[in-house]
């Protein structure tokens, strides 16, 4: 089995709030990424694809195929947007990285139809990140 | 432009439907972490002559020590909190691994001021190893492996969840 990563760059803001919560529990939760007016980040995204070279052209899975459908699911989706307010896929759910990692799972898992997805990584900043697996695959 | 009443609304919005459960059959997230911390170190055993000592751990044995910007990554697993949408609070986190690791490596000297390593080796295998004790204590997630970068040419990675893990 071979693994292949492609990564994208995406800007976009958030902010997090559970209306359920005091805005003093919002405040202490989430201390400033509570700010009313949200915030920023460049976001990083790795995707991973695992599977056997094809024995005709020696890939897993055409890297600018996968290009592509990240340009589609996730680009067009997410970049340069308020990921609160103009994705539907995470509206009533805190963007956090987590989140925001899973959601990118789902968009991207039924449209990798040659080799299967192996790991989506997310980063917020160089200094934290989500993984999201399959159950039982963790690590690389 | 929004109004501040419409925001007051959006804002309300937010998160309403967080309530429900947001883990998916079948996925598992977890958060990786990235710290900094300076440190010095010599490789030299007791058990090996000094010709040995030399000979294994080149420069790296000589006497006075030298040392090296580590950089640790961690990764911690667990539910997805649907009121916060997170595995653990990056505060909370922050605050344990700076008790437990960083105030008590960062510009110190590992062989001197580490009791882990009055008598072992401090290498970054071995360092990953300690890292992994310290940080498992972690009380709100699951330390699912630690990598620790000694250059940005090497790095080293523990899982000690593992089965034949060194400790």
């Amino acid at each position: 089995m071979v693994l292949i990563t492609r990564k994208i760059e995406f800007s976009a803001s958030h902010l997090y709030n559970n209306p359920e919560l005091s805005p003093e529990e919002n405040r202490r939760v989430f201390g400033k990424c509570n700010n009313p007016h949200g915030h920023g980040h460049n976001y990083a995204l790795e995707v991973t694809v695992a599977g056997e070279p094809d024995p005709v052209t020696g890939m897993v899975l055409d890297l600018k195929e996968l290009k592509e459908i990240l340009e589609r699911e996730v680009m067009q989706r997410m970049d340069h947007r308020f990921l609160n307010y103009e994705v539907a896929e995470l509206k009533g759910k805190i963007p956090t990285c987590e989140n925001i990692a899973r959601v990118i799972w789902e968009l991207l898992e039924p449209k990798i139809k040659k080799g299967r997805l192996h790991r989506v990584r997310l980063y917020e900043s160089a200094d934290l990140f989500a993984d999201c697996y399959r159950n039982g695959v963790g690590g690389v | 432009m929004q109004s501040r009443e419409d925001y007051r609304t959006d804002l309300a919005e937010l998160g309403r439907s967080g309530a429900a459960p947001l883990r998916v059959a079948g996925l598992k997230i977890e958060l990786g972490r990235r710290y900094r911390f300076a440190a010095s170190h010599r490789l030299h055993t007791e058990a090996l002559s000094e010709e040995e000592n030399a000979r294994v751990f080149g420069k790296c044995a000589n006497p006075y020590g030298h040392g090296h910007n580590y950089m640790l990554e961690i990764s911690v697993s667990g539910e997805v909190d649907p009121a916060t949408g997170m595995i653990a609070n990056l505060a909370d986190l922050d605050s344990f691994v700076e008790r437990e690791v960083i105030e008590v490596f960062d510009h110190h000297s590992l062989n001197e001021d580490v009791a882990a390593f009055r008598n072992v080796v401090p290498t970054t295998e071995n360092l990953c190893i300690e890292i992994f004790e310290r940080l498992k204590r972690f009380p709100k997630a699951n330390l699912e492996r630690v990598r620790v970068q000694e250059t940005t040419n090497n790095s080293f990675e523990y899982d000690g969840n593992q089965k034949g893990s060194a400790s």
